[in-house]
């Protein structure tokens, strides 16, 4: 099959990218190893976040959240998107000095988003919360999405402007020889002018094999879904230095996360769960919320993700061939990040060029680095 | 903690058998059951029935009792009211007990969680007062609790055993609604005749039909296009017999056409798994001694393929003895020594089993939903038509449908509706199960209070001790 871009990995950045490659009229081709949406882009908590971000993050990730605003209507499809206030939990007085040196790097930077609230504001909007925490921050701009639906909406999109996702097809070797990228699939042979890599928890085997070294490494983040649960809280909820995070749907269950990381098994598409891990978030999300301790827990999960040694990701251009990309390592937050991506990607593909800076992003950061 | 050379999870015939064969040989066996009693579904309550005149129930029930007194003078620690949620590949096991979770490890698993009736997704197959026959026999055997004048429907032994069961107790029956198709009774002829070894339990489900027509209850065979009636309840059925419309009112409609594996914990870990055509289910890939395809972990009775209470028996036993030589208590010729006569008793059951395959195949118009309305995912009340919308959207694999319905994602977790969407998805896609595929299961096994997992930390500091 031939197409002008081969884009390897059917995750949201991978079909983000194809949809805003398709848009501009250029001839696509997605494949995915496993189904669109199997791994970290289908099964994350479906956190729409700015709050926090790293401040070289800051910019893509407001013009990402700009674009979820309106993103159901530009894809014709829906995402589960929902506008909510997020929260960052302050438990203490250092919590707070925290939060007060990062408000005044963000004004500095020109940003405002990121409001600091004192206790009667968090409880005023967080009735449930432990009244013995001392405040927060809040970002109104965030929001959720529901995951699979989201990376399905972009993949859609991307197909009915004319992209093709072959799902099952694992990319066994790529070389490029003259101007063509040649690609070997499980199934058949793909050449494209260009190549992403967008193969997520897998994209250092990618890189590997358009000529990139990154120090890329895996693990799986874990979640845990109650049943459903009356309605208590609003706001999407972390804390400042404690691993809490979760939120409440529309029908009612309790996504609970939190950063704490199972097993993850890489060569066989698996992950494990540590179950003290588990049991331990359980606890902090108890300590915060005691109407928790009445929760059901339904399900147990972990995905595949990708991490990075600053846990910020690689996005821009292959640095030892031409007419490579990469888009991945997005350590746990990139979900939030696909629509800017799509475009960052198709902008660097068509135009060689992004109007965001992407070089504390680019993948041989740490090439430079003596030990 | 606490460890043991063998782990049984499941106290019925098969598990409860194991447990004698391995405890007698002198090996620390822990049996986990959330029942208060052993017994399983099959023998539920047999040692202590609450039901006046327990001969009603047959003498393969009262038999039981005798298997269950054996199980509880053997030896093996019986963990009785033990929830098991999670079952590592590892060999450890965690599970609910008094409210809190309590972990366990073992050398060698062997889960025993028996059958689950098929879906039967026929259109009001979700109204309150539908029941399935498994349903019947669990209030009537933990209970004595009876429904007077239900319709019976479906098909397979099951069934008639718990219509006999009622008349028996006198209990007023509506009717019986037979499904079994006119043609599989033509298919299922030549099957019989290389069952006839196994003459007892054909005579055995003969008889109960015969009891059932002597009884003067109604009883319509060959029915189609079987519905359940009513509002917001359950009022009737209406189906199609021999060219003519029926109409039956009851309050209590208990359907049933076979039972599969249950496929929670062995999906849960991953095991190996194939498409069974004869019994159109899944079920996990074990050898002639249960082992799956991680070594210590094995597999017996109806989980491992249905068998029955007979047959589930000779299976734990068989497992029992295959462990015992992984252990290092058996040669592998003793071992073979010992297990011949099970092994030809399970192989003799062949044809009896492929002619009740045969006669009680499930019928696609059962099996399937066939209105747009018709609920398959209950938990997430997910419609026919809602997975097929999804399918057209790309969603082409049960993961893949899960994630964007949800269908399957409420606290059954996909563990009733499984087969109806395996087998929506391989008709759509025209496709065979196998490739297909199912649902990647999860711990927990079933709703776990997020009070008890918080208080697992402590199990653990308690065991570093």
């Amino acid at each position: 099959m031939k197409a002008d871009v081969l884009v390897i990995g059917g995750g949201i950045q991978g079909c983000a990218t194809a949809f805003h490659l398709a848009r501009r009229g250029v001839s696509v081709i997605v494949v995915e190893k496993d189904y669109a949406g199997r791994h970290a882009s289908g099964v994350n908590a479906g956190g729409v976040r700015l709050l926090g971000r790293d401040m070289a993050e800051v910019p893509l990730s407001k013009m990402s959240m700009e674009m979820w605003q309106s993103l159901d209507e530009e894809l014709g499809h829906e995402t589960g998107f929902r506008r909510q206030a997020l929260i960052n939990i302050a438990v203490n007085e250092v919590d707070l000095d925290t939060l007060r040196a990062r408000e005044d790097k963000m004004r500095a930077a020109g940003y405002t988003h990121e409001r600091i609230i004192d206790r009667t504001e968090l409880i005023g909007r967080l009735p449930h919360v432990n009244p013995e925490c001392v405040g927060g921050v809040i970002s109104e701009l965030d929001g959720y999405a529901i995951p699979y639906k989201a990376t399905a909406a972009f993949r859609r999109a991307a197909e009915t402007l004319g992209a093709q996702v072959i799902e099952g097809e694992e990319v066994l070797g790529l070389r490029r020889i003259g101007n063509t990228w040649l690609a070997q699939g499980r199934k058949q042979r793909y050449e494209a002018e260009t190549v992403v890599n967008c193969a997520g928890a897998w994209a250092d085997r990618i890189a590997l094999m358009i000529g990139d070294n990154v120090p890329l490494s895996h693990a799986a983040p874990m979640l845990m879904i109650t049943a459903r649960m009356p309605h208590f809280a609003k706001p999407v909820v972390g804390a400042v230095s404690r691993q809490l995070s979760f939120k409440q749907f529309e029908n009612g269950t309790v996504l609970i996360g939190g950063g704490a990381k199972g097993f993850a098994d890489r060569a066989n598409d698996r992950t494990r769960l540590d179950y003290s891990k588990l049991a331990a978030a359980c606890r902090t999300a108890a300590e915060f919320f005691p109407i928790m301790r009445k929760a059901s827990i339904n399900r147990m999960w972990a995905g595949l993700e990708a991490y990075m040694p600053d846990n910020l990701p690689v996005i821009g251009p292959a640095v030892n061939a031409a007419r490579a990309f990469h888009a991945f390592g997005f350590s746990a937050h990139g979900f939030q990040m696909g629509p800017v991506v799509g475009q960052v990607m198709a902008d660097l593909v068509t135009g060689g060029q992004s109007r965001f800076d992407l070089s504390p992003l680019r993948i041989d950061r740490f090439d430079r680095k003596v030990l | 903690m606490q460890a043991f050379d063998c782990a049984i999870v499941g106290a019925g015939p098969a598990g409860m058998s194991a447990a004698i064969v391995l405890a007698r040989a002198g090996v620390q066996v822990a049996v986990l059951d959330r029942a208060p009693r052993a017994g399983g579904q099959v023998f539920r309550s047999a040692a202590n029935s609450p039901v006046p005149d327990v001969a009603a129930l047959g003498s393969d029930y009262s038999s039981g009792a005798a298997l269950i007194s054996r199980f509880e003078e053997s030896g093996a620690a019986h963990f009785a009211g033990a929830d098991a949620w999670h079952l590592g590949d590892d060999g450890r096991i965690l599970f609910s007990h008094e409210g809190d979770t309590r972990e366990l490890r073992c050398r060698e698993m062997l889960l025993c969680p028996g059958a689950m009736e098929r879906p039967m997704p026929i259109p009001g197959w979700t109204k309150p007062g539908v029941m399935t026959a498994g349903a019947a026999q669990v209030m009537l055997k933990s209970d004595a609790v009876v429904a007077e004048g239900a319709v019976f429907a479906g098909s397979g032994p099951l069934l008639y055993l718990i219509v006999a069961q009622y008349l028996r107790l006198g209990v007023p029956v509506a009717a019986l609604v037979d499904t079994t198709p006119r043609r599989h009774y033509f298919d299922a002829a030549p099957q019989m005749f290389r069952a006839l070894g196994h003459i007892r339990q054909l005579s055995k489900g003969l008889s109960l039909l015969r009891e059932i027509r002597a009884s003067g209850v109604a009883v319509h065979q060959f029915a189609e296009r079987l519905e359940v009636i009513g509002g917001n309840k359950a009022e009737g059925v209406r189906f199609v017999a021999t060219g003519k419309h029926h109409e039956i009112a009851a309050d209590t409609v208990f359907l049933h056409h076979g039972v599969q594996p249950n496929l929670n914990m062995t999906r849960a870990m991953d095991l190996d798994h194939h498409w069974n055509p004869e019994q159109m289910c899944w079920q996990v890939s074990v050898d002639d001694f249960g082992q799956s395809s991680i070594a210590h972990v094995s597999v017996a009775g109806d989980s491992a393929g249905i068998v029955g209470a007979d047959g589930a028996q000779a299976a734990g036993r068989l497992v029992a003895l295959n462990i015992l030589n992984r252990l290092g208590h058996l040669s592998q010729v003793e071992r073979d020594q010992k297990a011949d006569k099970d092994l030809s008793y399970l192989s003799s059951l062949k044809p009896f089993r492929r002619f009740i395959d045969c006669l009680y195949h499930p019928t696609d118009a059962l099996r399937l939903p066939r209105d747009p309305e018709t609920l398959v995912c209950r938990c997430e009340e997910q419609s026919l038509d809602d997975l097929r919308k999804g399918f057209e959207q790309g969603a082409r694999d049960p993961n893949a449908l899960k994630s964007l319905t949800r269908c399957g994602m409420g606290p059954c977790q996909g563990r009733q509706c499984g087969h109806v969407v395996a087998g929506l998805l391989a008709k759509w896609r025209g496709e065979n199960p196998e490739t297909v595929g199912y649902y990647r299961l999860r711990s927990p096994q079933r709703l776990l209070t997020l009070d008890e997992l918080s208080r697992y930390g402590a199990v653990q500091a308690e065991a570093a001790e």
